[in-house]
């Protein structure tokens, strides 16, 4: 039992959180909605006692909370960029979690988190592996095992579906079911009004820092959230209409790489032409790591040709470790995509008026919330630094544009924003290749698709869009 | 980096100051006397000032050093072994130049001396770069081979001519610092190290490099994402860093000294991490930093002799600096600490599924 009362917190001149009320109820499962900045994350972080409000009070179930690190109470959180032990490995992180207090590796504690991680039908990464070095699923699927382990009886969320596998995702809900049936209270932010719809008992929505709704999930629909969250919803997107000559801007041939002696691409091929979004769809780890590591340059293919006509822009999938350098002032941080370093430091010295006005720029352009070019990249909205690292890809009009499972932490309005620039993108005769593990997202917005499955790709055709042979596939499809 | 990141910087200062003023009380000692005898010895008289300035040239360039190689996350610490190596260079040719003009002579010294401290950096940043050797050992180990050479060059190949002294030939006439302001021996070498500390803010905060530099040290992982050349990055650094200390070593030995001796460094090299810290490793506040720190070391003598307090509590005043600084200053402590527990960077470019 938690109850958030009056809660405030303001950074500097941005309000945050203005009053806000809010309760977790044994047995209940509240879902926390709203718009990229609204100040999920804040309360959250709050409610977890990693923050401290600025006016407020937070009662437990014994009584007033003094803010100190949650797990005392019976509070635990998954937060946004997962807080993990980076420098160890996922089995110290767990053996640290509740399963076991010690750093030693007892082989019971492992066997727990194996259980726990089987129930939530998790796959667990390649032992040893040092947490800094695991791909985004894989830190969110450690950091809510660990949360777990600590049997909470508050458990907070800060959108972790948004990088799970859909069937991971189904189970991972029926398993906040189960929780809530033994009496424990879930609070779960998410950007997917229908997660929140069948899953919730309660929806709260806040807006700019304010409560403007607190509803029973059973006494409201799709519509009414996104109304009170965002206002009006741009239109959905319209058939493409590219009519120029389709000439090939990337061309992947019978690709391989190898590693460790494990076959992590199989004989790529493909090609995107002007005009296209060609999309790649599959879940996690099969193969895409590999791809973008090609794409990017970080890696050289074992065997097969890569050909790319004209500058290529790469949106990675974990922005905060990947794409930005979350201590460094936005505008530094456009500087780390290579053209628009030639731009503003073209020789010797930035041009360091000209980096940051270019920053005021693209912030207005792109509706990014921030204080201004001079702050943090730490203080955006998780949604916020996704649009940063779009809006940075885009600005330097490259031909190729690879974009990694973009639309992650993005609200409803974003996303269909971000949505139609990519199609606009397309039609002005450049080409995208987008990576994704949202199926909706890929038959919605690409010409062609295809699945990767265990570093091969396969075509999709029209006859692979019933979702339900989807889900089985990509259940299927995991390494 | 605006002034205000210094203010935990002051508040260090002045709770350590508070600390030791206590302690003195404690002990009987009149924190007053203690503090005129400090300040009367490192800033009581003219001859007094460029004393604490000729002490804290050294601070600087090394200083500048650690702060350089710190914004990159390369926890250099031997600027000690780097300015040793650099002193060595300039005085293993110092005795050569007899037949040189002076400014030539001089600039020949200061040149070698900072290829010398570079080529010491060149070795731990090529360990580290391509061999993935923690800069944090390394760079101890080479300071205590830079000891070792000079200890052996003195000795040997270097020894003064009537051989009868542990020391190298003073170096020729013309290739001696001219000090301007006699008796005092504040030279051009406090100069040369604010004019370093202003160059190597812009190379730091207005290059290119140091953006590179910069977006290496918060976040390797990031900066290899997007294709900045962190082997060449960093090996660049520590030649910079290492040719910085080489430098001052260069400056000791053609304004100060003359020549090499066996214990050349009091230890400027450590003494430099505190004084790069309390700067918050911006190159513009290192030179009031180690002033404070020349100040310190230039006062102690009187200190003991006004209050009848051992000069060693300097010393305990610029641990305290240090620690209250690392306890408050959250940013720069998890920064270093994440340094020095895994000093190696993760191969960020690996690829794995
Ligand atoms: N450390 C910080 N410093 C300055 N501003 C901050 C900081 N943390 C959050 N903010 C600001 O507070 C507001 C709320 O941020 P919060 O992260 O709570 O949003 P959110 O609802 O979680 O959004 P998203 O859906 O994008 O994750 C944003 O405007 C953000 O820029
Ligand atoms: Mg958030």
């Amino acid at each position: 039992m938690l109850v958030a009362r009056g809660i405030c917190k303001r950074f500097g001149r941005t309000v945050a959180l203005d009053r806000v009320d809010f309760h977790a109820a044994p047995g209940e499962i509240h879902a926390l909605i709203g718009e990229n900045g609204a100040g999920k994350s804040t309360l959250v972080s709050i409610l977890a006692g990693r923050l401290a409000p600025d006016a407020g009070t937070i009662t437990g179930a014994d009584g007033p909370l003094r803010i100190t690190p949650g797990t005392a109470h019976g509070v635990a959180a998954v937060f946004q960029a997962p807080l993990l032990f980076e420098q160890m490995s996922w089995e110290e992180n767990l053996a640290l979690g509740g399963f076991r207090r010690s750093t030693r590796l007892r082989p019971e504690a492992l066997a727990a988190a194996a259980r726990a991680a089987h129930d939530l039908g998790f796959a667990l990464p390649v032992p040893g592996r040092r947490v800094a070095d695991l791909a985004v699923g894989e830190r969110v699927r450690l950091a809510i095992l660990r949360a777990l382990s600590f049997a909470p009886r508050v458990l907070l969320l800060d959108e972790p579906t948004g990088a799970l596998a859909p069937a991971e995702v189904e189970q991972f809900l029926d398993h906040l079911g189960r929780l809530r049936r033994d009496g424990r209270a879930v609070v779960l932010v998410t950007h997917r009004l229908g997660e929140a719809l069948t899953v919730a008992d309660r929806i709260t929505v806040l807006r700019r820092g304010r409560k403007v709704a607190e509803v029973p999930a059973a006494a409201t629909n799709e519509r009414d959230l996104a109304t009170l969250m965002v206002g009006e919803l741009p239109p959905p997107l319209a058939a493409s209409t590219y009519e120029g000559a389709p000439a090939v801007l990337l061309s992947l041939a019978d690709l391989m790489l190898e590693k460790d002696g494990r076959r992590l691409l199989d004989g790529v091929t493909m090609e995107v032409r002007r005009g296209e979004i060609v999309g790649v769809a599959g879940v996690e780890g099969n193969g895409q790591d590999a791809l973008i590591a090609i794409l990017a340059g970080l890696a050289a293919p074992t065997a097969g040709r890569l050909l790319t006509r004209g500058a290529l822009a790469l949106i990675p999938q974990d922005r905060d470790l990947d794409g930005l350098i979350l201590e460094m002032p936005l505008w530094e941080n456009l500087l780390l995509l290579e053209p628009l370093r030639r731009r503003f430091a073209p020789r010797y010295w930035l041009r360091r008026r000209d980096a940051v006005e270019f920053c005021r720029a693209l912030l207005a352009r792109y509706a990014i919330r921030a204080g201004g070019p001079h702050d943090p990249a730490a203080a955006l909205s998780g949604g916020n630094r996704q649009r940063l690292a779009v809006a940075r890809a885009l600005a330097t009009q490259p031909e190729i544009v690879v974009a990694h499972d973009i639309a992650r932490g993005l609200d409803l309005a974003a996303t269909r924003e971000l949505h139609r620039q990519l199609r606009q993108y397309a039609e002005s005769g450049r080409a995208v290749l987008l990576l994704s593990s949202d199926l909706e997202e890929i038959f919605q917005l690409c010409s062609r698709s295809y699945l990767m499955s265990r570093g091969r790709l396969r075509p999709l055709g029209p006859a692979d869009r019933q979702a339900g042979r989807f889900g089985l596939m990509l259940s299927g499809a995991q390494g | 980096m605006s002034a205000r990141a210094l203010l935990p910087s002051l508040a260090a200062l002045l709770l350590a100051a508070l600390l030791v003023a206590v302690t003195l009380l404690l002990l009987g000692v009149s924190p007053t006397r203690a503090a005129t005898g400090l300040l009367d010895g490192a800033f009581g008289s003219p001859l007094a000032i460029t004393d604490t300035l000729v002490k804290a040239t050294p601070l600087i360039f090394c200083g500048l050093a650690v702060a350089l190689a710190f914004e990159g996350a390369l926890w250099n610490i031997g600027a000690d072994g780097q300015l040793i190596a650099g002193a060595v260079a300039a005085g293993g040719i110092g005795p050569r130049l007899a037949s040189w003009p002076h400014p030539l002579a001089v600039s020949a010294l200061l040149l070698v001396g900072a290829l010398g401290g570079g080529a010491w950096g060149w070795i731990a940043g090529w360990l580290r770069a391509r061999r993935n050797v923690s800069e944090v050992i390394s760079t101890i180990m080479l300071n205590y081979s830079a000891a070792q050479i000079l200890a052996w060059a003195v000795h040997g190949p270097l020894i003064e001519a009537s051989r009868a002294f542990p020391e190298s030939s003073a170096i020729a006439a013309s290739a001696r610092l001219q000090l301007y302001f006699a008796p005092s021996r504040l030279n051009l070498g406090m100069a040369l190290a604010a004019v370093l500390s202003g160059l190597a803010y812009l190379y730091l905060y207005r290059s290119a490099w140091g953006f590179a530099l910069r977006a290496i040290g918060r976040s390797p992982r990031a900066a290899t994402f997007h294709g900045l050349a962190t082997t060449r990055v960093i090996i660049t650094t520590l030649v910079l860093s290492g040719a910085l200390a080489g430098l001052g070593g260069a400056v000791q030995v053609t304004a100060i000294t003359h020549r090499l001796y066996e214990a050349f460094s009091p230890g400027w090299g450590y003494e430099a991490i505190a004084v790069a810290l309390v700067a918050r490793l911006n190159p513009l506040a290192i030179v009031p930093s180690a002033i404070f720190f020349g100040a310190l070391d230039n006062g102690a003598q009187a200190m003991q002799r006004a209050a009848g307090v051992s000069a060693v509590l300097v010393q305990v005043i610029e641990a305290l600096v240090i620690i209250i600084l690392l306890a408050f200053d959250s940013a720069a402590g998890r920064r270093l600490g994440r340094g020095l527990l895994s000093p190696a960077t993760p191969d960020s470019a690996e690829v794995d599924a």
